[in-house]
């Protein structure tokens, strides 16, 4: 891999705290990450790990503090910074009426992607999706809406790949997949960030780890610090 | 499976649907219940005023138009009946206390589903304004003597009818779950339509009307007022009767509907939508999303069909004249904007986040929105005023100019208020049930409500500039209007530019 990728910093937050009326959900995080390198975000529920990664997908604004996508300051050029990144939210994430080929459709129409059909169809593919690629997603499983945000997040190939719960009721073939989508991206200088409970998966995709609590970063580890029964004690300390 | 219904299961369903209430209410905030209780109070005020103030206008009883009000009380009675029958056929038997994913955790009974469908059925502004009016009406034409005695037996038949009305859509619900019941259904609508059509057709309506059953009421209304006691009284005890027993039995016909799938929702669900070629812009590409989370639910189609058919009709087969018509606007696009458009982007459900992550305009977002809500209300406006016009005769200009005038500022103003609303009360709802709606029960009362006023109020501006000659006097009013409605949808959509307004309702709707 091309080394000057692997040192630029995809993701860079400075001091992030995102509030909703008298709560603070996310209290001055930092975080780096960078390209070709999967950072995992661990902690408990309300940590502020979803709340992060909706803020680097320009869905919330920060309250304050900086966050830059490829140096672009999502406050000051949202669009842009939805342009860079692919994103896979913790819930639903998809519209219970239209078909996945119409949510392919919609992203590549607001993407500016040309010859993507044959992209979308082997992904699908990929994620055992594709004899579901016209049937509303509605009558989806939890588990077939998950791999379908997953290759919604990845498919037009994202600087910064976002994954929050990827593999939330997943079956082992779509983990698998999904743990290849991030593989790829790394592979091709994208940084991507993991949020998700199980760590073990986590840490198979990942090389660092941030662990989260009550909205503050209580821990950066490398994920071999994280591995096995030791891993897990070391995180349990770090929850409570 | 057991069709009984014992005393205990009513009891303890009615245990039941105070608690899902309770449960409710907490969802409530301090403003929200104190806004509750001003409410209720003023509809409680509202509708005691109307039962009782007509009576003491003063002048001679009988009035003036005491006989006339009173020859049509019977056909109002019927026409309530089958509007309120209308309404639970289309709402699938009934709303729901809590929504369907929301009640799948608690072990809430058919009966008290049942229950709270009859409790929920009045919280609409087309049951209150007809049960106002056959209360008003009556108190009007009877004068003050002995008002209680006559008020009793109305009062009786709009809560006999209510729970008439919801048997028949639990019936018709349970028909459509059937193994063929939606082609059943449709066979049935269509010839109830064409018996309908005939009868205004061949002018045997009015008769059919004069003989309609509830002319009894009408005598037993004059009774009271004129202290012929026994069968007053013979006649209130059956109409509580036969309120009570629907009220009751109709807890059979819940259980045998409800326990039946979904075929419906299910055929939409697994159907299959082949692509289409990508448009050739962003916001027809967004426009396509939303058209298809309206047409593929089947709340949506149901609720659009009945509101572009039911009004024109009514109108139909009454007869209207065309300086009438400019109301009929503004009734559908009312009611059109409470299947969803007073809370739009719950159109996109879970799948809120994703698509806010999209590299979009907010502008184009909210241009979409708006559009598809603005095609829904004026093709189901159209429907309407073309069945309307059939038999209206010829129109002249002022007429005409006045109806489009008063078409396309309803629906601006119907749609301002929608988009203004489902920025201010976004909720996370899933229109995926035929008894879903976009809000819950009580704020959709008041949201019918406001609407219903404001869009009355203009299409009776309309109907007063119809019968002037110059049809410019419609025009500037339009034109005025429409620049006014044009400013606020444009103050709206500044709100929705704001980043965080944005995310809160996003957050919202996708749960």
């Amino acid at each position: 891999m091309d080394e000057s990728k692997q040192a630029q910093a995809r993701v860079d937050i400075r001091g992030l705290w995102v509030r909703f009326g008298a709560v603070a959900a996310v209290r001055g995080i930092d975080l780096t990450a960078e390209a070709g390198r999967a950072t995992a975000l661990l902690g408990r529920n309300g940590a502020g790990k979803s709340t992060t990664m909706r803020v680097l997908a320009g869905v919330i604004p920060p309250t304050e503090g900086a966050v830059l996508v490829d140096g672009i300051d999502v406050r000051v050029d949202p669009l842009a910074v939805k342009r860079l990144t692919g994103y896979c939210p913790d819930v639903g994430g998809l519209v219970p009426r239209a078909t996945p080929w119409e949510h392919l459709q919609l992203a590549a129409r607001l993407r500016r992607l040309d010859g993507w059909e044959d992209r979308a169809q082997d992904l699908l593919e990929r994620f055992e999706l594709g004899d579901a690629a016209h049937r509303v997603t509605s009558g989806f499983s939890h588990g077939m809406g998950r791999r379908l945000s997953v290759v919604l997040a990845t498919f037009h190939d994202p600087s910064v790949l976002l994954l929050d719960e990827p593999f939330d009721g997943v079956d082992p073939l779509g983990v698998e997949a999904t743990l290849e989508v991030i593989a790829d991206a790394r592979a091709r200088g994208a940084a991507v960030l993991v949020s998700t409970h199980m760590r073990d998966l986590a840490m198979q995709a990942c090389e660092t780890a941030l662990v989260l609590r009550g909205g503050s970063t209580v821990a950066t580890l490398m994920a071999h610090e994280l591995v096995g029964e030791e891993g897990a004690g070391v995180y349990r300390a770090l929850l409570d | 499976m057991s069709t009984a219904l014992s005393w205990t299961e009513l009891r303890s369903s009615g245990t039941d649907l105070g608690a899902l209430l309770q449960f409710r209410r907490t969802g409530l905030s301090g403003s929200g219940r104190r806004r509750l209780r001003i409410a209720g109070v003023a509809v409680a005020l509202l509708t005691v005023g109307i039962v009782v103030g007509p009576a003491y206008l003063g002048g001679d009883i009988p009035r003036d138009h005491s006989g006339r009000l009173l020859a049509v009380l019977p056909s109002l009675c019927l026409g309530f009946l089958v509007l309120a029958s209308i309404t639970a056929v289309a709402s699938a038997g009934g709303r729901e206390i809590i929504p369907r994913e929301e009640a799948v955790v608690f072990p809430v009974s058919t009966t008290t589903d049942h229950l709270g469908a009859l409790l929920l059925a009045p919280l609409n502004i087309a049951w209150m304004v007809q049960a106002w009016a056959l209360l008003g009406m009556t108190s009007y034409a009877l004068g003050p003597r002995q008002w209680w005695a006559y008020e009793l037996p109305v009062l009786l038949w709009i809560l006999a009818a209510t729970a008439v009305a919801q048997v028949v859509g639990w019936l018709a619900e349970g028909v459509r779950r059937g193994r063929h019941g939606i082609a059943v259904f449709r066979v049935i609508v269509v010839l109830l339509v064409l018996v309908g059509a005939t009868l205004v057709v061949t002018d045997r309506l009015t008769p059919l009307l004069d003989r309609s059953p509830t002319a009894r009421l009408l005598g037993l209304a004059l009774d009271g007022a004129s202290g012929r006691w026994s069968s007053w009284a013979t006649g209130v005890g059956a109409l509580a009767v036969l309120a009570v027993g629907a009220a009751v039995l109709g807890a059979l016909p819940a259980r045998w509907a409800l326990h039946r799938p979904m075929r419906e929702e299910l055929r939409l669900e697994a159907g299959r939508h082949p692509a289409r070629p990508l448009p050739g812009s962003d916001l027809m590409m967004m426009l396509r999303i939303d058209r298809a989370a309206v047409w593929r639910s089947v709340p949506l189609r149901r609720g659009l069909l009945v509101l572009a058919l039911m009004p024109g009709g009514v109108a139909l087969a009454g007869d209207l004249e065309w300086n009438m018509l400019t109301i009929l606007p503004g009734l559908v696009a009312s009611g059109a904007a409470l299947l969803f458009g007073v809370n739009t982007w719950c159109l996109d459900g879970r799948g809120a986040l994703w698509r806010d992550s999209l590299p979009v305009s907010p502008r184009i977002a909210f241009l979409a929105k708006a559009l598809v809500l603005a095609e829904v209300l004026l093709c189901s406006a159209a429907v309407t005023l073309v069945l309307a016009a059939i038999r209206a005769g010829r129109p002249t200009a002022p007429e005409v100019t006045a109806l489009v005038c008063s078409t396309l500022v309803v629906s601006l103003q119907v749609v301002g208020a929608g988009m203004r609303w489902s920025i201010a009360r976004p909720f996370a709802v899933d229109l995926r049930s035929a008894r879903a709606t976009p809000a819950p029960p009580v704020v959709m009362a008041g949201y019918s409500a406001r609407l219903a006023l404001v869009t009355t109020v203009t299409g009776l501006v309309f109907s007063g500039l119809a019968e002037l000659d110059d049809v410019r006097y419609a025009i500037g009013t339009g034109v005025l209007l429409l620049l006014w409605s044009a400013w606020r949808l444009e103050r709206t959509a500044q709100r929705w530019d704001d980043p965080v307004t944005r995310s809160r309702v996003i957050s919202v709707v996708a749960g």
